[in-house]
């Protein structure tokens, strides 16, 4: 219980950070993907039916402050989730590099899910090769931050869990 | 069965998300829009952190810049070192203050000349991805904010509103890739679509091959979309390229405002007036 509340309270933070520091840091269109990095985490280190919840909450929420479309980022982050699940099952990761690598690619599956979406509902048109630029991009900017951003979210993880509920020492 | 549906649950409630997702997208397809219950709650919530989060940074920000600004002056003693930290937080304060209202002060007159029905906006956060370019304003329903507002500034167009809540409103940036804006080039008249595109930045669509378009022509708008005053800056072409095959050519534009650090806009009410040269 107690780490489902950290991770809603850090989903939070992480969509106002999202929403307020391409104001404060400029980065041309690129938005650091924070949100994509807590569900990659969550795909892989906390794996329950609250984390599938909070995952399609964050997308959604990523929704209702960037896209005209409501539903969008909720279905780009629930397969992102799924993706991270399910590698979680064939790897561990313990290391920066590796935690960084496995964001990267799920930010690709992210931009191609989007990508997919929009060629589907929307017009193809606008959609070429230039459009893996930002695919490209946005997956470095969260593979940067990921490292950092798993390492605070295990150890806060670690100290939740080794702090026991009342009833459960009972 | 059951529990090999419990071994799986949560791969099983993840498809359930995706799938509804997929529900909630699906009359985007038809172009209508679901209702969003949530989203207005989580703006008005978020809000005032949001504004509290850019107003400190702005604040440690203008204080470091003065700070180094005036690094020359280390030579002085520790009580003018004193007092200066004391007016450069001063300083910056009304710095910021003076370009606010530098700001307003032309939004309001560009307002008072030609669109009196309009109302003043603040800027409160920005997308929060890089596939969508929009805004959050200040103002919304109850200030007489609809969809499909143009949303305009001193300099030239921003955008438009995609929707609304009691106070706040969505503007769907001209840089984005779903955005289009009907324009015409100031010099020959050559009409097209201004919209944003992830291949590269802002582009001119539809525009003939046959027509006159050249670098650094300036765009206005055409006022036919009903949105848009005629005769709004849009920016200046920047690239032509005729060598594709095709019907049209290839035009790259360099917008004149920059939509994702306007800070104040302009919400134009009622039918859209004509811009006079």
């Amino acid at each position: 219980m107690k780490v489902s509340l950290l991770f809603l309270a850090v989903g939070f933070v992480l969509l106002l950070l999202q929403t307020t520091l391409p104001r404060i840091v400029p980065m041309g269109p690129f938005v650091p993907d924070l949100a994509l990095v807590l569900c990659v985490y969550l795909g892989l280190n906390h794996p329950t039916i609250g984390a599938v919840v909070g995952t399609f909450l964050l997308g959604y929420s990523v929704d209702v402050f960037s896209s005209n479309i409501l539903g969008l980022n909720a279905f780009a982050l629930s397969l992102v989730f799924i993706t991270a699940y399910l590698s979680s099952r064939a790897i561990w990761v313990h290391s920066p590099l590796l935690s960084a690598s496995v964001v990267f690619l799920a930010s690709w599956v992210k931009g191609g899910s989007l990508m997919l979406l929009w060629a589907t509902f929307l017009t193809m048109d606008r959609y070429g090769l230039g459009s893996v630029k930002y695919i490209l991009v946005d997956a470095l900017l969260a593979a940067v931050l990921a490292p950092a951003l798993f390492a605070l979210l295990k150890r806060g993880q670690n100290y939740l869990e080794r702090v026991k509920m009342p009833e459960e020492i009972k | 069965m059951l529990s090999f549906l419990r071994r799986n649950q949560v791969l099983f409630s993840a498809f359930l998300s995706v799938l509804l997702s997929l529900y909630i997208i699906a009359p985007a397809a038809k172009g209508q829009h679901r209702a969003d219950p949530i989203g207005p709650l989580l703006i008005a919530v978020m809000r005032p952190l949001q504004s509290g989060i850019q107003a400190s940074f702005l604040g440690i920000r203008g204080f470091f810049m003065n700070y180094a600004a005036l690094r020359g002056v280390a030579n002085e003693n520790e009580r003018l070192k004193a007092r200066v930290r004391e007016l450069e937080g001063e300083k910056s304060r009304l710095l910021e203050e003076e370009a606010t209202n530098k700001r307003l002060r032309e939004l309001m007159e560009f307002r008072s000349e030609w669109a009196p029905k309009s109302m003043t906006a603040s800027v409160i956060a920005n997308s929060a991805s890089t596939y969508f370019h929009t805004l959050i304003i200040d103002k919304g329903k109850k200030d007489g904010v609809e969809k499909g507002m143009a949303v305009i500034s001193a300099l030239g167009v921003v955008g438009q509103v995609v929707s609304t809540s009691s106070r706040n409103a969505k503007v769907l940036l001209v840089t984005d890739a779903h955005s289009g804006v009907d324009a015409m080039g100031q010099r020959t008249r050559a009409r097209g679509i201004v919209s944003g595109s992830l291949e590269s930045g802002t582009v001119m669509k539809y525009v003939k091959r046959s027509e006159d378009v050249k670098e650094g022509d300036r765009l206005v708008t055409s006022g036919l979309d009903g949105v848009f005053p005629k005769g709004l800056m849009i920016g200046t072409v920047s690239k032509v390229n005729k060598k594709n095959l095709g019907l049209f050519q290839y035009i790259e534009v360099s917008l004149a405002v920059d939509p994702g650090r306007v800070e104040e806009v302009l919400v134009v009410r009622g039918p859209a007036p004509e811009i006079k040269d």
